[in-house]
């Protein structure tokens, strides 16, 4: 009697004990497996609610002006104030207690709310160690020069993209529109539906055809693969036939005449420009975009959009010479190009470009620091001289005329690029002072028009208050 | 077991309860001297009863209220670190819970006697869950609560052991019957009508409970409790399969005429579908456990306050944030050697009845912890059920230590029965 009960009992206990244990085994699952997928989730309040109690780092610019401190508000929870709202508003980014973080705010978030030990996982013992305020960070980015960039680019959309080009230091990263960071948590519906997307960083994210700035890279190539020299000469009659169905436009079908790479340049003859990609072909042309490393990332400080790069082994002959004038599928970021400006500058070295220069702890001890980094081997210190003497006539006796700046040899490149969405963009890359170069730039003025009348003068005024 | 050990655990457990509440109250600033003097009081009150259940001669399991002390304990500290302002009344119910624990230790040792007013305890038990259902009121959702002067407390926590008693009576004198008297085609059997009645008697009051109270969890307990309590009196699996079958009808059909149950549903096969809206309670649950990780934040460091109903249903998200998987996996080991000795003092016990009725007693227990927490971490679907002896509610906690007082009782092989 009592036995059969007994075995009908014990099947049951084993069945519920068994339940439990698999119920036990799911908790840790959760507690330990799904741990920091779901202490991270960005629903998750907990980093937000923590963060309000804890002094976030402060970050400064090159000079030591603020550009993002902390302060404690009435009911003692600390709020994030931007001295330079929306002229650094991309590069600093937001940091709201709802819809997290951008720029710098989010990239070195750990640093800046203290919470980026990997004792979490010690539990309570944390208490003892972690810090009643995060660390700082000192950006390479200049206050004022990003001011200037941010005026000069005014109401237009576009990007500013100024680097030290012998550290790789970025001194100025604007995009407009712009966004006020401190408005994020009341405006966000506005600013998430703006025309022309206010929160989208265009100096790293925005892809454009970099137009006839690219042919600086083409120059070099073609000096590099000895397809020329500055003797050689090329005759443009205004337009150039491709093939059985495509014909290459100068703009306003000016026929050049005859011109050697230098003159070439200066006046951005696409006729010339075409013919050098043909001769380079596929296989050179894709070498050269490798040596500049347009493809590869280098990670680290900015969220990058990667570029595009034709498949350069199904290109016609069409869009071959399409591409030798920065037009066809061919899209850059605004960062690329000034990379791209430096690398000539820095004698064919490119480096790292970089934003963060140190983290310190809040008593001001350095725990961090970062420097120049090499990041390609892109031509020979002659060929970036040549390449850069050859910039400088753009901008004393060509289309760079605008970029001008009394007493100081500027070297540069127009671009006027055609796209889609309506009026050309506008393009100026460059550096000065040309001999002994401090900042290179880059410029977008999207839909601005001609490169040489819209760009060029906003890389003036950067690189004049640089060098003042 | 001897009872020494039973002394030493209960002073650990009071132990534990006395710095877990200093703990709570110096990271808030200054001592609260009032709630240290409440859990100074329960720590003594515990080895008191020890004292009093052994010198009376009660030689029942020396694990059960050991193991209920740090429950509650663990519980206490809890409401005390998630609103303070209801630790008093908790603590108080912890005291009355202890004496309902000796009270029904005591009497339900001639649990035979007893038996042979099941009918009563089965009325007794649907009357208290009609007078719900007829005057019940609603707090935070669910219509279980009865007032009556000051006190308000949820019948259907009592109606519970009411029907499990009932149960483990009717079945007893029956079980011959539901063992042999079935007709069987393969796998599925076919017991007279008359036999099934309580069956579905019980399924009837939880669809009852479904419908009018909306009460969820409390239906899944009494309908599952029922199903394995007369497999346990017939040992026949068959009987599961009604149950399934029933369960499944009840469901397909709360699924399709009850919003909410098919709300709780859908939360449950995909919370991150509307993780701010619908399932904003299950998924603040689920980053509060995911958030504590291994070792959890520390008593008082977490942010548990973001899980609505933290303190009540929620209590083990709490635990989770806070001390970490060695809390949370702590209370499971709690609530598994409780379900354990329950099920051993169903074994041991001298009389099929005693076997049944302590056999029951663990499948509600081990149905509710199973229930709850599986659905505070997204195991199962989420009814609102207490966890218990830990969460908020007087209801609850003491309707447990009668629970295990009649466990402890059951679990007693006195020298005359050998």
């Amino acid at each position: 009697m009592l036995d059969s009960l007994r075995a009908s009992i014990r099947r049951t206990a084993f069945a519920l004990l068994g339940l439990l244990a698999v119920l036990f085994l799911y908790l840790s699952y959760i507690q330990v497996v799904q741990s920091d997928y779901l202490a991270g989730h960005p629903l998750n309040r907990r980093t937000a609610a923590a963060a309000e109690k804890v002094e976030r780092g402060t970050v400064f610019d090159r000079r030591g002006e603020k550009l993002a401190f902390s302060k404690k508000d009435g009911e003692g929870r600390y709020v994030r104030h931007y001295p330079y709202g929306a002229i650094a508003a991309h590069v600093v980014g937001y940091s709201s207690p709802r819809y997290g973080q951008s720029g710098v705010e989010s990239a070195f978030n750990g640093e800046l709310s203290g919470m980026n030990n990997p004792e979490r996982r010690f539990g309570p013992i944390t208490g003892l160690w972690t810090a009643k305020a995060g660390n700082s960070i000192t950006l390479t980015l200049d206050g004022d020069l990003q001011e200037t960039a941010y005026r000069a680019l005014g109401n237009r959309r576009g990007a500013v993209v100024a680097i030290a080009p012998r550290s790789g230091a970025v001194l100025v990263m604007v995009s407009r529109p712009a966004f006020e960071p401190e408005a994020v948590d009341e405006d966000w519906k506005e600013i998430v539906g703006a025309d022309g997307s206010p929160l989208l960083n265009r100096a790293v994210q925005g892809l454009y055809p970099p137009g006839s700035t690219l042919k600086v890279l083409v120059a070099e190539a073609a000096l590099t693969e000895k397809i020329t020299d500055n003797r050689k000469t090329y005759d443009c009659p205004g337009s150039f036939k491709i093939g059985p169905d495509y014909v290459l436009n100068e703009s306003n079908n000016t026929a050049h005449g005859k011109v050697d790479l230098e003159e070439a340049l200066a006046v951005s003859c696409n006729v010339t420009f075409g013919r050098l990609s043909l001769e380079l072909g596929r296989n050179r042309m894709a070498k050269a975009f490798d040596r500049f490393a347009f493809a590869r990332p280098f990670g680290g400080d900015f969220a990058e959009a990667s570029s595009r790069l034709p498949d350069f082994g199904r290109l016609g002959d069409g869009d071959l010479a399409q591409t030798g004038i920065g037009q066809g599928s061919l899209l850059v970021t605004p960062l690329r190009m000034a990379m791209l400006a430096a690398a000539f500058a820095d004698r064919g070295t490119m480096l790292k470009p970089f934003l963060v220069s140190r983290v310190s702890a809040p008593d001001g001890a350095v725990l961090r620091q970062f420097g120049s980094v090499e990041f390609a081997a892109a031509t020979s210190p002659a060929t970036a001289a040549e390449v850069s003497r050859m910039m400088q006539q753009v901008v004393s006796s060509g289309t760079g005329y605008a970029a001008r700046i009394g007493g100081v040899k500027v070297a540069g490149k127009t671009g006027t690029a055609e796209n889609p969405h309506g009026a050309p963009h506008a393009w100026f890359i460059g550096f000065a002072p040309a001999e002994e170069p401090e900042i290179a730039v880059a410029v977008v003025v999207e839909n601005g028009g001609a490169g040489g009348e819209v760009a060029a003068p906003i890389a003036r005024q950067v690189m004049a208050r640089a060098l003042r | 077991m001897d009872t020494k050990r039973e002394c030493y655990l209960l002073l650990l457990a009071g132990a534990v309860l006395l710095a877990g509440v200093l703990a709570v109250s110096l990271a808030g600033g200054a001592p609260d001297y009032r709630a240290l003097g409440a859990a100074a009081g329960l720590a003594l009150a515990w080895p008191v009863a020890h004292f009093a259940l052994r010198r009376a001669g009660h030689l029942g399991d020396g694990l059960l209220l050991p193991l209920a002390a740090v429950l509650t304990a663990l519980g206490l500290i809890m409401v005390f670190r998630l609103k303070p302002g209801l630790f008093m009344v908790q603590a108080l119910w912890a005291a009355f819970g202890l004496a309902a624990f000796l009270g029904s230790a005591f009497f339900f040792r001639q649990a035979e006697r007893w038996s042979e007013y099941k009918y009563f305890w089965g009325l007794a038990g649907i009357a208290l869950l009609l007078a719900t259902a007829l005057f019940g009121v609603d707090i935070g959702g669910n219509k279980n609560w009865l007032f009556i002067g000051p006190v308000h407390f949820q019948p259907s926590e009592f109606a519970k052991l009411f029907i499990v008693l009932f149960l483990a009576a009717y079945l007893n004198e029956r079980r011959e019957v539901l063992t042999f008297a079935t007709r069987r085609y393969g796998p599925l059997i076919f017991p007279q009508p008359r036999i099934m009645a309580p069956l579905l008697a019980v399924w009837g009051l939880a669809m009852l409970m479904l419908v009018g109270q909306r009460d969820l969890g409390a239906a899944l307990l009494y309908f599952g409790t029922a199903t394995v309590m007369i497999y346990l009196a017939s040992g026949r699996a068959g009987y599961l399969l009604w149950g399934a079958g029933m369960f499944l009808v009840g469901s397909v059909l709360a699924y399709a005429l009850y919003p909410h149950v098919r709300a709780r549903i859908d939360i449950w096969l995909d919370p991150w579908a509307d993780p701010s809206g619908r399932a904003y309670q299950v998924v603040q649950s689920l980053f509060a456990l995911g958030s504590g990780g291994a070792l959890g934040s520390g008593l008082g460091y977490g942010f548990p306050g973001l899980v609505p109903e933290v303190h009540t249903d929620f209590i083990f998200a709490a635990i989770g944030e806070e001390l970490g998987l060695a809390g949370a996996g702590a209370v499971m080991m709690l609530y598994i050697l409780l379900v354990y000795r329950a099920f051993r003092a169903a074994l041991l016990a001298t009389s099929p009845f005693r076997a049944l009725l302590a056999g029951g007693l663990a499948v509600l227990l081990a149905l509710q912890v199973l229930v709850i927490v599986g659905g505070v971490t997204k195991f199962l679907p989420l009814t609102g059920v207490t966890l218990p002896l830990v969460s908020y509610g007087g209801s609850s906690v003491v309707a447990t230590f009668i629970l295990l007082g009649m466990v402890l009782a059951m679990s007693e092989k006195r020298p005359a029965d050998a």
